[in-house]
């Protein structure tokens, strides 16, 4: 999947923080939602980000977008470093770069119509004149497989979820973008319309040769639209390789415990991880996983994991990372059952 | 074309919720708009209206020897006022003054205030800190006692009243403007609007204008009678619209000195303040539940 | 603590409920005509999307639905009859004989108020004991669900736990008096996944311990694969497939329930393969077709399927659908 010599988008240790305040306005503590992330995202591939509550994807995705720009690191989208760009530099530079939202109803205006706000983009960086506008957003409509006539004079509020996302994902369209990010698109929509709607991003990457960042919680869905995919906990990457592989040989722990939990993954349900999720205004020392891993040693504890190439294209961050297959089950039984740390 | 059912996973109340909401909004929510709107624009109709197509006694230069004259005297179905004026006459043009007062503070404060807010609440840091301290200094004006230094230094009239009861309607609406702005900024749309490529001031005409404007409208109305209440106050302390023109206010004032002989020379502006008031609120309230403003 | 039910008969015998709210133009019908029996100590996962009418059932059930809601049939516990009792029966009802479990933790919290107290508040509207005793008894249940140091979490405010915590704080308000079934009504959508991994082996946990009976309401096959006894699935307000989940997953019949175990994600599946998918809507509710609910969006649908609503019916033991033709292949 990896055509050209240049991948499309390249963060580099990016770091993004939240300043929590206490009552009274008083700085509390830090959020270290994002804390040095890299990868890469090559034309015409889909990178697959999966990560649960609290572990920075979201604010991952805003980061790269600049919305608001992240504390330091460097994103490097078609060759421009969009952390150094300012006001209309960064706007061109970010304009073939889209995003689509989890919940469709907040991402779109309500007072606005459907036509107007998959418009306003192609206004905005001035493209065409009214009729050619006019013109391609009868195009987007028709290609997310709506009506243009029948839903262009609709607002938001009459129309059902998977239509509203189809807007949402019209409007990111418009501008003919080199990449989508994806912040959980399908997890507010049932699951019929969520197959629709995987679908219909599936046929547009065929189609129109986009690049993904899919960001989800759900590590099926992620690894069903992905090429390779990326784990995220508590603002650090686990692991990163193709779908397959990670799926099949998982390396870090982290990404076992999340393939285990999958409801209905297996009819012999090894033991649910353990534990609760570490404040990110106090991550562990360490490897941040290491409160609730069953390999936890005092290794651990002391030393960061930097991220290794195990494998071809499959990295972990992780001092023990899980062996091939054969070993697996053997040693994730022993260490089941005893107190981590 | 019927509501689609939402295939949204948060659905579980909404089966419940949507039948239940859209019973509540119907007749009953239809008439406490149009009520107090309509008594609202009949009262308008006479005041500005009606004088002109139907011969009205004036309001002034009225003769001492009509003074007095009870309600329903002919000629003059409210009577005249202790200076021989037509009571209706002066109810009439006096309601000209309060709605003219009223609009013109009203509208001052909501475009002022109004983008002085929105883009306190926008534009955040320095551009916020900066507006807000300047607001602040306005609202802690005593609009009275700038009445009262405007009227000895420059003289009483409507135009004064109005820059007065401006100061106080400017920051009260630029308050309310930020805090609605700052509530949808973080909506998610905003973020989508501005990754479309749409900057400053064209967000804020195109995505807060339209979705704060409810808000801000609900408030202006209550704003308004607010403000005619000001009015009357300044009138009646003889701050105001200064004699002989009529005001509602200096009217309860000259009232007040016949109070135990003519008591419905008071008691009929006050009578006047007080409907017009209470249709502004019901209005206000009316259209703040059918617009679902919080 | 073990209360095994005496009783050979069904625990809740639900027959021909229908539930309906009259609208501006016409009735929104949510519920049309649900019949089935839960026995005791066995968990039962009710399955459907938005719509299908699952959590307005079990609403009918504990008598939470609105004042304007048009409730018809029966529900009998322990043949005792549910629908129609007054609010002061029902609340007798709940927290002894049935309690339930809802979606979003922070929402059914009381955030100004301290877990413990809450707590103890459920407890104490049963039973006529001390503040003391209650707040014993609270300490007791954050035990039961694994929450470690229950007597230092007892003082402590919503907003202070995580999500999986706050849903175990909710689920030992709803233990509080022992219920005999306890419903959980989408319990786990709200969490992660590893979470929701948890929650769902206490709560199994729960039923075997206190010998509880569960009703498990999600949009999840999935998860309704890997916990439950037995299976519903509604569309539209009613019961298309009911079976045990071994026999379910085995032999799939009605087309709907198909659809929805094609559409989920699944790991073993390649990369960007097709999803197959089912065009459509779900129908609106105030104006449901005539014939079967699902047949606008059914590949199979026929003639008859439009004409007529197929009834549910015990086709083969221990399984029965609601489909006139049934697929008859087997599903991998």
């Amino acid at each position: 999947m990896t055509s050209g010599a240049e991948p499309l988008l390249s963060v580099r240790d990016l770091v993004q923080e939240f300043v929590v305040r206490d009552y009274g306005g008083v700085k509390g503590g830090v959020v270290n939602a994002v804390s040095g992330v890299s990868f890469d995202v090559w034309p015409g591939e889909t990178l697959g980000i999966v990560g649960e509550t609290g572990s920075g994807k979201s604010t991952l995705a805003r980061s790269v977008l600049q919305a608001p720009r992240p504390k330091s690191g460097a994103v490097v989208f078609r060759g421009a470093d969009l952390v150094t760009l300012r006001g209309s530099s960064l706007l061109q530079a970010r304009r073939h770069l889209q995003m689509v939202f989890q919940d469709p109803f907040g991402s779109l205006d309500p007072k606005w119509k459907v036509r107007d706000l998959v418009a306003e983009p192609l206004i905005a960086y001035r493209v065409g004149d009214r009729a050619a506008r006019r013109r391609r957003v009868e195009a987007v409509l028709e290609l997310v497989g709506l009506d243009p006539a029948g839903h262009g004079g609709r607002r938001p509020r009459e129309l059902s979820g998977g239509q509203a996302q189809r807007v949402a994902i019209a409007r990111a369209l418009a501008i003919e973008p080199a990449m989508i990010i994806c912040d959980e698109p399908v997890s507010s929509l049932d699951v019929l319309i969520q197959a629709q709607v995987l679908n219909l991003f599936e046929q547009l990457r065929a189609e129109l040769r986009l690049s993904y960042l899919f960001i989800a919680h759900d590590l099926a869905l992620v690894k069903q639209v992905s090429d390779r995919v990326a784990v995220m906990y508590l603002g650090k990457l686990c692991e990163v390789g193709p779908g397959e592989a990670v799926y099949r040989q998982p390396l870090h722990p982290y990404t076992r415990a999340l393939l285990d939990s999958v409801p209905g993954a297996a009819t012999a349900r090894p033991a649910a991880i353990r534990g609760e999720p570490p404040s990110p205004v106090h991550p562990p020392s360490g490897c941040r996983f290491r409160t609730r891993c069953p390999r936890a040693e005092q290794r651990c504890a002391d030393e960061e994991p930097a991220m290794r190439e195990l494998a071809t294209g499959h990295s972990v961050a992780c001092h023990f990372p899980l062996v091939p297959v054969a070993e697996v089950t053997v040693r994730s039984e022993e260490r089941i059952g005893e107190t981590p740390r | 074309m019927s509501a689609p059912l939402p295939d949204l996973r948060p659905a579980p109340d909404a089966a419940i919720a949507a039948p239940v909401r859209k019973k509540a909004r119907g007749r009953a929510s239809t008439l406490r708009i149009w009520i107090p709107a309509g008594f609202l624009i009949l009262l308008a109709f006479a005041c500005f209206i009606w004088p002109q197509i139907y011969p009205v006694p004036k309001p002034v230069g009225g003769s001492i020897l009509e003074a007095g004259l009870p309600p329903f005297s002919p000629g003059h179905i409210l009577g005249t006022d202790p200076n021989g004026n037509d009571v209706l006459s002066r109810i009439l043009y006096g309601g000209q003054v309060s709605f003219e007062v009223g609009f013109s503070v009203t509208v001052i404060g909501l475009v002022v205030g109004g983008l002085l807010g929105m883009a306190a609440g926008y534009w955040r840091g320095i551009t916020d800190t900066s507006i807000m301290r300047v607001l602040d200094v306005l609202i802690a004006f005593p609009a009275l006692v700038l009445a009262l230094a405007i009227a000895e230094g420059l003289g009483p009239s409507e135009s004064h009243v109005i820059w007065a009861l401006a100061i106080f309607s400017i920051p009260a609406t630029g308050r309310i403007a930020r805090s609605a702005t700052l509530a949808i900024r973080e909506q998610n749309f905003m973020l989508a609007a501005r990754l479309s490529g749409t900057r400053g001031w064209r967000v804020i005409g195109r995505h807060v204008i339209p979705n704060i404007l409810p808000q801000l409208m609900t408030f202006a109305l209550l704003g308004f009678g607010i403000v005619i209440i000001l009015e009357g106050a300044l009138s009646y302390l003889g701050l105001g619209i200064p004699l002989p023109e009529p005001s509602w206010g200096s009217m309860i004032a000259q009232g007040q000195q016949v109070l135990s002989a003519a008591p419905e020379q008071a008691l009929i502006p006050s009578a006047f303040l007080f409907a017009t008031v209470v249709a502004l609120n019901l209005l206000g309230d009316g259209l703040r539940e059918r617009w679902g403003v919080r | 603590m073990n209360r095994v039910s005496t009783a050979s008969g069904p625990l809740l015998e639900v027959e021909n409920l229908r539930v309906s709210f009259p609208g501006r133009r016409s009735e929104l019908r949510a519920v049309n005509g649900m019949s089935y029996s839960l026995y005791p100590q066995r968990t039962l996962a009710i399955v459907g999307e938005s719509g299908s009418g699952k959590t307005v059932s079990c609403r009918a059930l504990m008598g939470l639905l609105p004042q304007a809601a048009v409730v018809t049939g029966s529900a009998r516990f322990r043949g005792v009859e549910l629908l129609g009792l007054t609010d002061d029966e029902m609340r007798r009802h709940r927290g002894t004989n049935i309690a339930m479990v809802f979606q979003d933790p922070s929402r059914s919290l009381n955030p100004t108020m301290k877990v413990g107290n809450q707590i103890a508040e459920a407890v104490r509207v049963h039973q006529r004991v001390s503040k003391a005793e209650a707040g014993q008894q609270a300490i007791e249940l954050l035990r039961l669900v694994h929450i470690p140091v229950p007597g230092r979490r007892f003082h402590e405010y919503p907003h202070q736990l995580s999500g999986g915590m706050r849903q175990r704080v909710m689920i030992a308000i709803a233990l509080a008096c022992r219920p005999k079934l306890l419903i959980a009504d989408e319990a786990t959508t709200a969490l992660d996944v590893t979470t929701q991994a948890q929650i769902m082996d206490l709560l199994l946990e729960l039923q075997a311990e206190l010998g509880m009976t569960l009703m498990l309401i999600s949009h999840d096959l999935g998860l309704a694969r890997s916990c439950a006894d037995e299976v519903i699935v509604m569309y539209a307000g009613q019961i298309v497939e009911q079976a045990s989940t071994p026999q379910l997953f085995a032999r799939v019949r009605m087309p709907y329930t198909q659809a929805l175990f094609e559409a989920i994600p699944r790991l073993e599946r390649p990369s960007h393969a097709p999803l197959p998918v089912i065009g459509g809507r779900p129908p609106d509710l105030s104006a449901l077709p005539a014939g079967c609910s699902f047949a606008p969006r059914c590949r199979r649908a026929a003639d008859d399927c439009r004409a007529t609503t197929p009834p549910l019916a015990e086709h083969e033991p221990g399984h029965r659908w609601a489909c006139w033709h049934p697929i008859e292949t087997p599903v991998a």
